[in-house]
């Protein structure tokens, strides 16, 4: 880790909190809060949200202030690999079938490394598509088609 | 005897087959995610969660408790025999249990880590039944103003006992909180924080939340790194244990149960702390410290039995108050209220049962346990085989299906993939997010016993004050924030959970 003149750890942290607060400030202005005795629905959501928003200031603020550990480079590979393996399953599972939803999330995951051989990876996928396919829809009943409809 | 009576009730309910069988699949597939490194027991839970909905509340609650413990009985093979801690628990297990394993002494270690273990695990058991009972008596007494102090309590005590920096980890129980709010307010019927989404409307699940955080987040984290060599040492020769390695280890073994029963039941607890300050524990008790680190049998025993200890008796404050003392008690509550128990301080005389079947079929687990791990101990070896690189897609894979089958919503996949960029942000910034989860769990019931509390005192806030019961627990809170300012508690925590 290397050092750096401000603390990017807390400023990051307290920037995600801070916008959290302030997205749920505005996605609830229109609840009504009411008080104490008898609460609105917006009535927790607001107290909670302050309380991020001054958590917020104060790691923005300690971030800035003080020197601290930056943050190990963001390596993209495996990061999309990753993400976009879920995203391909959430967009084929019920279109195409877990069993072709299975291979291709699999053979995306596979991407994150560069360990990985085709042909092992091809493979794999295919296995592990079979054992999901008998072990999530044949036993437990998963209600997901196997199948393109 | 009452206690007998409890015991024998719960064993009637552990012994039944399918429970048997149940508690026999959980500590197998826990002591499978234990050997693997790189799949905790969080992410396993809540992808088995789903696919308890079909079973009856004690099975269900036997298995994932069984994967919870069988975990740190198979954490402990890897670090011995790999040097590479299976599980966060097992990290001390490495230092002097590996050492052994180098001497040509891998059996002795693991034998007995797995007898400290199983001795831990079932003083545990009684420690567990002796204590519910009172506490569930004094849980009786609990109105909403108790019952939401009670929930501070749990939740400030998790944070400040648990790793990572307090302040991060309350503003991380906030974040979840404001996560449990969302969906359709109970009280209004008005729709809070969906955006309009349909899906929303019930309220986040926190199955796709702690797949994402904790296990994908984890995943593309551990990719990162560069990809480390797994050679499993040596083979394993002798697994008997001469009796002079028994003799040594066993005041070892005992003072690790004393020690790991006492933190397992602190919120927080969980499974880091026990092994660690077991080791520092037997260190400083050695008549020659020196030889730890370098093989010592009290480096293993002490720990292992620690660990195990206190991964069973963190289940105290979720059987008897409903409050979940780490993140995987978190998911049991969860999958608690999945089958429709409401869990809280009424949970014992509502359904002895199921508390006392969970109880005694973790005695029943520990058993197995030893049974699975010591004859069997090859198979798990071989399992350490398998490269990272056809793992970890697996587990997504199997990540995708279960949360999809949560409730068989595509929305549940894309939050799983959102909170997996948030685990993975987390990481990198060094936050621990282990306090999100928990305050999503409990956060629709602190605001529930908020409200009817403060209809109960007509909005007056001084209610919390003025009840004894919850005057003392709030008093309790208000000590662990104020100790956690002190500078000189402050280096002894930082000093602890550093060792």
């Amino acid at each position: 880790m290397t050092r750096s003149r401000i603390d990017l750890q807390d400023l990051l942290f307290g920037l995600f909190l801070v916008a959290v607060a302030t997205g749920t400030l505005v996605a609830t202005r229109n609840l009504t809060v009411g008080h104490a005795a008898d609460m609105g629905p917006g009535y927790m959501p607001r107290v909670v949200a302050l309380a991020l928003m001054a958590f917020g200031v104060f790691f923005t603020g300690r971030g800035l202030w003080r020197a601290g550990r930056g943050i190990a480079p963001v390596q993209l590979r495996p990061l999309l690999a990753i993400l976009a393996s879920v995203g391909v399953f959430a967009l084929t599972a019920e279109r195409l079938g877990l069993a072709i939803a299975s291979v291709a999330a699999v053979m995306l995951a596979s991407v994150a490394t560069r360990e990985g051989r085709l042909v092992e990876t091809v493979a794999f996928a295919v296995v592990l598509s079979g054992a999901a396919v008998l072990l999530f829809v044949k036993l437990l009943g998963l209600p997901i088609p196997i199948w393109p409809r | 005897m009452e206690l007998f009576d409890n015991l024998l009730m719960g064993l009637s309910t552990a012994l039944q087959l399918n429970n048997l069988i149940f508690c026999l699949i959980g500590v197998v597939i826990g002591t499978a995610i234990g050997v693997l490194p790189g799949i905790g027991p969080i992410p396993t839970v809540a992808l088995l969660l789903p696919f308890t909905f079909g079973l009856s509340p004690a099975s269900a609650m036997i298995m994932l408790a069984g994967i919870f413990y069988g975990a740190q009985y198979g954490g402990s093979t890897t670090a011995i025999l790999v040097n590479v801690p299976g599980e966060t628990s097992s990290v001390v297990t490495c230092i002097d249990g590996h050492e052994m394993a180098k001497q040509g002494r891998a059996g002795t270690a693991l034998a007995i880590a797995a007898i400290a273990s199983f001795f831990a695990g079932t003083m545990a058991t009684i420690v567990i039944a002796v204590l519910s009972v009172p506490l569930s008596v004094l849980a009786l007494k609990f109105t909403a103003v108790e019952y939401f102090s009670l929930l501070v309590l749990g939740l400030i005590a998790a944070v400040v006992l648990a790793h990572g920096s307090v302040a991060k980890s309350l503003a991380m129980v906030l974040l979840g909180l404001l996560l449990g709010l969302v969906g359709i307010d109970v009280s209004s019927g008005v729709a809070r924080m969906t955006f309009g989404i349909a899906a929303l409307s019930d309220g986040l699940d926190f199955v796709p939340i702690a797949m994402g955080l904790f296990g994908l987040g984890e995943i593309i984290a551990n990719l990162e790194r560069p990809a480390e060599r797994r050679v499993v040492s040596q083979s394993i020769r002798s697994l008997i244990p001469s009796w002079t390695d028994l003799r040594a280890a066993f005041p070892a073994v005992v003072r690790g149960t004393a020690l790991g029963s006492v933190l397992g039941v602190l919120p927080g607890g969980g499974a880091a702390l026990p092994p660690f300050s077991s080791y520092a524990l037997e260190k400083k008790l050695a008549r020659d410290p020196s030889r730890f680190g370098k093989g010592a049998i009290e480096g293993v025993a002490g720990p292992e039995a620690a660990n195990n200890a206190g991964a069973q008796t963190s289940f105290i404050p979720l059987l008897t108050l409903g409050i979940p003392a780490n993140a995987l008690m978190a998911l049991m509550i969860g999958a608690l209220m999945m089958q429709g128990i409401q869990p809280g301080p009424q949970i014992m005389t509502e359904q002895p049962k199921l508390v006392w079947g969970v109880i005694a079929s973790m005695w029943v687990g520990n058993l197995m346990l030893l049974v699975i791990n010591l004859p069997l101990i090859g198979l798990w070896v071989s399992m350490l085989k398998i490269p990272y690189r056809l793992l970890f897609p697996a587990i997504v894979l199997f990540c995708c299906i279960g949360t999809y089958g949560i409730a068989n919503s595509l929305f549940n996949v894309w939050l799983m993939m959102g909170c997996a960029l948030i685990g993975y942000f987390f990481i990198k910034i060094g936050v621990e997010p282990a306090p999100l989860l928990l305050g999503l769990v409990l956060g629709p019931q602190l605001e529930e016993n908020f409200r009817r509390a403060m209809l109960i005192a007509d909005g007056d806030f001084t209610v919390f004050l003025s009840r004894p019961i919850s005057a003392v627990i709030l008093a309790v809170v208000a000590a662990l924030l104020l100790a956690m300012l002190s500078p000189a508690i402050l280096r002894t925590r930082k000093e602890a959970l550093a060792e």
